[in-house]
C-alpha cells in the first residue's frame, strides 16, 4: 500500500511541465465567477466573491479550516443548497460546460444528473447492492435489464468493488464494510455517467487502508470524470489532486497547482495552513 | 509490598459516599421506584387477564349445557323448520318487491288513477256526507212514490230528488278545488290532462251506489288485466309455505312447553328447599301450611322425561317429510309462473336474484329437511359444535323466550367492517398528510396541520358520535338521495346510522394516531438517504416513492396496525352511530354493504352489560366477547412491535 504515496499524480506532472502553473492545462469545465452565497436570505455572506475555474478530467481539491465554506461551495455546484429555504446566491455566476446553472430554464434535477455527489458519511440506500447502483438509472426511466446490468457492472468495476461484491449483488448494501459502502456510493454516483463528481471528505469516516483504496480510485476515475474533492487531509490533497484551492472565512485565498500550494505558496496564510502552523 | 498497598489506597479513595436511609441508598431508592412502576403495570395487566378470564371461561361449559337443552327440548328440531320458512320468506319478500316495482312500471298510471280516485272518494264522502245522505233519502222516497203509483207524490219526489242531486253537484263543485293534487296523486304520475279528465269524470260518480266513473273503471280493469298473471304467481309463491308454517307453529308451542318445564325441573330442588325453609319460619299456621303444600306439589325428578315429552316430534317426522316434499313441488311451480321478462328493470333484477338464489335455497331447504329427519333428542351435543356456535354463530339473540343464541360472527363482522372502512379512509389521508408535512410543507403549514390533527384527537368520542347522528348521518342520507348519484352502490341508503357513517367517524379518530406514527417513521429515515437520492437527480416525488417510503415502511405498517387497534377498540362512536342491528350485513349488496347498519363487539358490551344478571350465561358471553377483543388488541400491538423490529434499518 505504501507505493500509493509515491505514485505521481498524472495530471500534476503535466502541470509541472508548464511554466505558468496558474493556468489550467486542459479545458475548463466549471467557471465560478465572483460567487456570493448566503444561508440567511442575504444577511450574511458565507461565500464572499469566489472566482475559480476548474479544469476538465482532473482532480481539484478544496482545503481550508473548518467552517470556511468548502462544503457550501461544493453544494452550490449541484445546487443542493436549493433544498435550504433560507439559502440564496447573492451575486456572481456558476457556469458548468458554459451554461449558467442558475439560469431560469435550468432544472436542478437535470443538473444533478450531470453533477454527481459523494457524501462525507457513506449513505447507501437500504436496498440491495445492485439496486443502489441502478438507482440513478432507474429514476431516469431505464428499465431494460441488460442496460441496467451493464451499467451496474461497469460502475462497480470502475469503483473497484466488482470483485468483492459480484457474487452478492442481491444482498443488502448495509452489510458491506464502511470502505466498501463508500466505494458503493461512488459507484452509485458514477453509474449515471456524470461529467463531474463532487466529493465532500469522502474518506473522513474510513480507516487508512480503505482511504488508500478510495484515493487509488479517485486517481483512476479522473481519466473519465472531473472530480472536485473537499479534504482536511493535506497528504490526501497532495496525493490525489492536480490543483488545490485554499479557502479561509468564505474567501478564496489561493488557487494553483497542488505542488505549488504545498511547496511554495504565494500567500502567507496558505503557507501557515498547509504547514500546520495555523492558529 | 507496593503491589499490596496499591489497591488498599485505591479502596480508601473510591469509597461509596451516598447517604443511606433505613439501609437504602439513593441509587437503590430510584431503582426501586422505577422498578416498582414497571412491576405495577405488569401486575395490573395480569390482574385484568385473570379477571376477564375468570368471568369468561365458564361461559363455554354453561353454553354447552344450554345447547344440550336446546336439542333435548326439541327446539333444535323446530328451528330447522323455522329456517326453512325464513328462507322462503326472504325470497317471498323479493317477489313482492318485484311485484310492486312491476305494478309501478307498467301500470303506474292506472294505479295512480285508481288510488287518486280512492283519495277523492274519501274526501268527498267526508265533506259531502250530509248531501249524499239527503240524496240517498230522496232517491228512496222517489222509489217509494213510484211503487205507490201516486203521480203527485212522484212529481214532488222527483223534484226533491233533483234538488238533492243539485245540492250534491254543488257540493262536489266546492270540494274539487280543495283537493290537493300532491296529496291525492302521491306519486305525481298523472299529467295535467289526466288530472283534468279525472276531475271532469267525477260528475259521473254516483256516491250513493258507490259507482266509480268510467275512466276509473277502465283503469281498474287494465290494472287487473296487466297484473293478473304476475299476481297469481305471487299468490302461489306466498301461499306455498302455508302448510309448513302451520306445522312449525304447532310444534313450536310444544317445544316451548317442554323447555319451560325442563328448566323448572332443574330448579325444583332449590325451590322446594326454599319453600320448606320458609314454612319453618312462617308465623301463621295457614301460611306455613300453604308453603308446605306447595313444596309437596313439587316433584323432584331424577331426570326430566325428555323421551316421553318429545315423542310428538318423532311422530311428526313423516308429516314434515310430506309437507316439505309438497312445498318443493309448489315452490318449483310458483317459480316457473313468475314472469320471465317483466317490464320494469327493477322487477327484472329482483326476480333474477330470486332465480339465482333459488338453487341455494333449495339445497339449504333439503339440508334442513334432513336435519329434521335426523334429529334425536338424546344425541350428545359435540364440543366443537358448541364452540363453533359461539365463534361462528350467525345469531346473537338474547332475552328471548324461545332460546338465546350467542354467536360472535355478526358482532365480529360489524367491528371488522367498520374498522376496515375507517382504515381505508384514514390510511391514505394520514399517510398523505404525514408525507406532506414531513417533506413538502412550509414550517408554518407543518405547524397548522399538526395543530389541527391534535385538535381532532382532543374531540371526545361521544361528541363525535353526536356529530355522526345529527350531521354526518343526515348529510350522507341526503347525499345518497341525490338523483345522479344513484349509481353509487348502496345509494340511496335506507338507514341514517350505518357502517359507513361509523367508519367515517372512526377514520377521524384513527387519523391522529396513524398520522403521528407515520410522521415519526418518516422522520426516522436518515436525511442522508433523501439527500443521496436528490443528488442523483431524482425528483422530490421519486425520492419519496422510491427511497423515503420503502425505508419507512415498517414504521408505516406499524402505524396502520396501531390505528386498527385504536378503531377496533373504540366504543362510544359505534354504539351511537353504527345502527346497532345485530345481523351479519348482506354481502350480496357488494360494496353497498357499507350502507347497512351493524352492531359491534365493543358496542354490545357497552349496551348489554348493564342489564344482565351477574353470573348468568349472557353475562359470561359478554365477558367472553371482551376477552376476545382484548386478545385481538394484544395481538395487533405485538405484531406491530414485531414489524418494527424486523425491518429496523441498521
Ligand atoms: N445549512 C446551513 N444553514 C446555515 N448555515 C450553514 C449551513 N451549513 C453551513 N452553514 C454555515 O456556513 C459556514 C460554512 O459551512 P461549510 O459547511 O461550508 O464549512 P466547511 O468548510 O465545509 O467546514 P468543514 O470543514 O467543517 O466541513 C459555516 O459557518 C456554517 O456554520
Ligand atoms: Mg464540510
Amino acid at each position: 500500500m505504501n507505493d500509493i504515496d509515491l505514485d505521481p499524480v498524472p495530471a500534476a506532472t503535466g502541470d509541472d511541465a508548464i511554466p505558468v502553473p496558474d493556468e489550467p492545462a486542459s479545458e475548463t469545465i466549471i467557471e465560478i465567477e465572483n460567487l456570493g452565497f448566503s444561508y440567511d436570505h442575504g444577511k450574511t455572506e458565507t461565500l464572499q466573491g469566489i472566482s475559480l475555474e476548474i479544469p476538465k478530467n482532473m482532480v481539484t481539491a478544496f482545503i481550508g479550516p473548518s467552517g470556511c465554506g468548502k462544503s457550501t461551495l461544493l453544494r452550490c455546484l449541484n445546487r443542493m443548497n436549493d433544498l435550504i429555504d433560507t439559502a440564496k446566491v447573492t451575486r456572481g455566476t456558476i457556469k458548468i460546460l458554459g451554461q449558467d446553472i442558475h439560469a431560469p430554464d435550468v432544472d436542478a434535477i437535470e443538473l444533478r444528473k450531470h453533477v454527481g455527489m459523494v457524501f462525507q458519511k457513506y449513505n447507501p440506500f437500504p436496498k440491495s447492492i445492485y439496486e443502489n447502483v441502478a438507482y440513478g438509472l432507474r429514476i431516469q426511466g431505464v428499465q431494460k435489464k441488460s442496460t441496467l446490468n451493464e451499467a451496474v457492472e461497469r460502475a462497480l468495476v470502475q469503483s473497484a468493488l466488482w470483485e468483492e461484491v459480484k457474487d452478492r449483488l442481491a444482498d443488502s448494501a448495509l452489510g458491506l464494510s464502511g470502505g466498501q459502502q463508500q466505494r458503493l456510493c461512488i459507484a452509485r454516483a458514477i453509474a449515471v455517467q456524470p461529467q463531474i463528481v463532487l466529493m465532500d471528505e469522502p474518506c473522513s469516516a474510513l480507516d487508512p487502508i480503505a482511504t488508500a483504496r478510495i484515493e487509488d480510485l479517485i486517481t483512476e476515475l479522473c481519466e473519465n470524470y472531473t472530480i472536485v474533492i473537499v479534504t482536511h487531509n493535506m497528504q490526501q490533497a497532495t496525493r490525489v489532486s492536480a490543483r488545490t484551492a485554499f479557502f479561509y472565512l468564505g474567501e478564496l485565498i489561493e488557487y494553483a497547482a497542488t505542488d505549488k500550494i504545498f511547496v511554495k505558496p504565494d500567500k502567507k496564510q496558505t503557507e501557515d495552513y498547509v504547514s500546520g502552523r495555523f492558529g | 509490598m507496593a503491589a499490596m498497598r496499591g489497591p488498599q489506597v485505591m479502596a480508601k479513595r473510591f469509597q461509596k459516599r451516598d447517604k443511606r436511609f433505613l439501609g437504602i441508598g439513593a441509587q437503590g431508592a430510584i431503582k426501586g421506584f422505577f422498578g416498582g412502576n414497571a412491576l405495577l403495570s405488569i401486575a395490573i395487566l395480569l390482574l385484568i387477564c385473570v379477571f376477564l378470564g375468570k368471568e369468561a371461561v365458564f361461559f363455554f361449559p354453561k353454553h354447552h349445557e344450554e345447547l344440550e337443552l336446546y336439542r333435548e327440548s326439541g327446539q333444535e328440531y323446530v328451528d330447522s323448520m323455522k329456517r326453512q320458512v325464513e328462507g322462503h320468506a326472504e325470497l317471498n319478500g323479493l317477489v313482492a318487491q318485484a311485484y310492486y316495482a312491476e305494478l309501478d312500471e307498467i301500470a303506474g298510471k292506472e294505479r295512480s288513477i285508481v288510488e287518486a280516485f280512492g283519495a277523492i272518494v274519501d274526501t268527498g264522502e267526508d265533506l259531502g256526507e250530509d248531501e249524499i245522505d239527503d240524496w240517498a233519502d230522496a232517491r228512496d222516497d222517489l222509489e217509494d212514490a213510484r211503487d205507490d203509483g201516486d203521480a203527485a207524490a212522484i212529481a214532488t219526489a222527483q223534484q226533491a230528488e233533483a234538488q238533492a242531486r243539485a245540492a250534491w253537484a254543488a257540493k262536489l263543485g266546492a270540494i274539487t278545488p280543495e283537493l290537493r293534487r300532491g296529496e291525492v296523486d302521491s306519486y305525481g304520475r298523472l299529467t295535467d290532462a289526466d288530472w283534468e279528465q279525472l276531475l271532469a269524470s267525477l260528475g259521473e260518480w254516483d256516491p250513493v251506489e258507490e259507482e266509480p266513473p268510467a275512466m276509473v273503471e277502465e283503469a281498474e280493469a287494465a290494472l287487473k288485466r296487466k297484473m293478473t298473471s304476475f299476481g297469481d304467481a305471487r299468490d302461489a309463491f306466498a301461499t306455498a309455505v302455508s302448510d309448513l308454517r302451520q306445522l312449525k307453529e304447532r310444534l313450536r308451542g310444544i317445544a316451548m312447553d317442554v323447555k319451560d318445564e325442563a328448566v323448572a325441573d332443574q330448579t325444583a330442588a332449590a325451590r322446594k328447599a326454599a319453600l320448606l325453609a320458609g314454612a319453618e319460619k312462617a308465623v301463621q299456621a295457614e301460611d306455613r301450611q300453604r308453603r308446605l303444600d306447595e313444596a309437596a306439589a313439587i316433584v323432584i325428578r331424577e331426570k326430566f322425561p325428555f323421551a316421553e315429552r318429545t315423542a310428538v316430534f318423532y311422530e311428526s317426522k313423516p308429516e314434515h317429510a310430506k309437507v316439505a316434499e309438497e312445498y318443493l313441488v309448489k315452490f318449483d311451480a310458483a317459480l316457473a309462473l313468475l314472469p320471465v321478462a317483466p317490464g320494469s328493470p327493477e322487477a327484472m333484477a329482483k326476480l333474477e336474484t330470486v332465480r339465482e338464489k333459488a338453487p341455494d335455497f333449495r339445497s339449504d331447504f333439503q339440508r334442513y329437511s334432513a336435519a329434521v329427519q335426523e334429529w334425536t333428542h338424546d344425541k350428545p351435543y359435540g364440543w366443537f359444535k358448541s364452540l363453533g356456535k359461539f365463534f361462528f354463530g350467525k345469531d346473537w339473540v338474547t332475552n328471548s323466550s324461545w332460546h338465546d343464541f350467542y354467536g360472535l360472527l355478526p358482532l365480529f363482522t360489524g367491528s371488522l367492517l367498520i374498522s376496515l372502512i375507517a382504515l381505508a379512509v384514514a390510511v391514505p389521508f394520514s399517510m398523505g398528510a404525514a408525507i406532506y408535512v414531513n417533506q413538502l410543507a412550509h414550517p408554518w403549514e407543518q405547524h397548522i396541520i399538526k395543530l389541527a390533527i391534535e385538535f381532532v384527537q382532543a374531540i371526545p368520542s361521544v361528541v363525535l358520535g353526536f356529530f355522526g347522528i345529527m350531521v354526518l348521518g343526515t348529510f350522507l342520507r341526503d347525499l345518497s338521495q341525490v338523483e345522479w348519484l344513484s349509481w353509487v352502490p348502496g345509494f340511496p341508503m335506507q338507514e341514517r346510522l350505518n357502517i359507513l357513517n361509523a367508519g367515517l367517524l372512526l377514520a377521524l379518530m384513527a387519523v391522529p394516531t396513524i398520522f403521528t406514527l407515520c410522521e415519526d417513521a418518516l422522520n426516522n429515515v436518515p436525511k442522508a438517504f433523501t439527500e443521496a437520492s436528490l443528488a442523483l437527480g431524482a425528483s422530490k416525488l421519486q425520492t419519496i416513492l422510491r427511497v423515503l417510503l420503502p425505508a419507512a415502511i415498517s414504521g408505516i405498517l406499524a402505524a396502520v396496525l396501531l390505528g386498527f387497534g385504536r378503531v377496533i377498540g373504540e366504543t362510544m362512536v359505534v354504539l351511537l352511530v353504527a345502527g346497532n342491528k345485530i345481523a351479519i350485513p348482506d354481502f350480496a349488496a357488494g360494496i353497498g354493504v357499507v350502507t347497512q347498519p351493524a352492531h359491534t363487539m365493543t358496542g354490545i358490551i357497552a349496551q348489554e352489560t348493564g342489564e344482565v344478571d351477574p353470573g348468568s350465561l349472557h353475562w359470561r358471553a359478554l365477558f367472553m366477547v371482551g376477552l376476545i377483543l382484548f386478545a385481538i388488541s394484544l395481538f395487533i400491538n405485538w405484531t406491530a412491535q414485531k414489524i418494527i423490529h424486523r425491518f429496523r434499518i441498521a
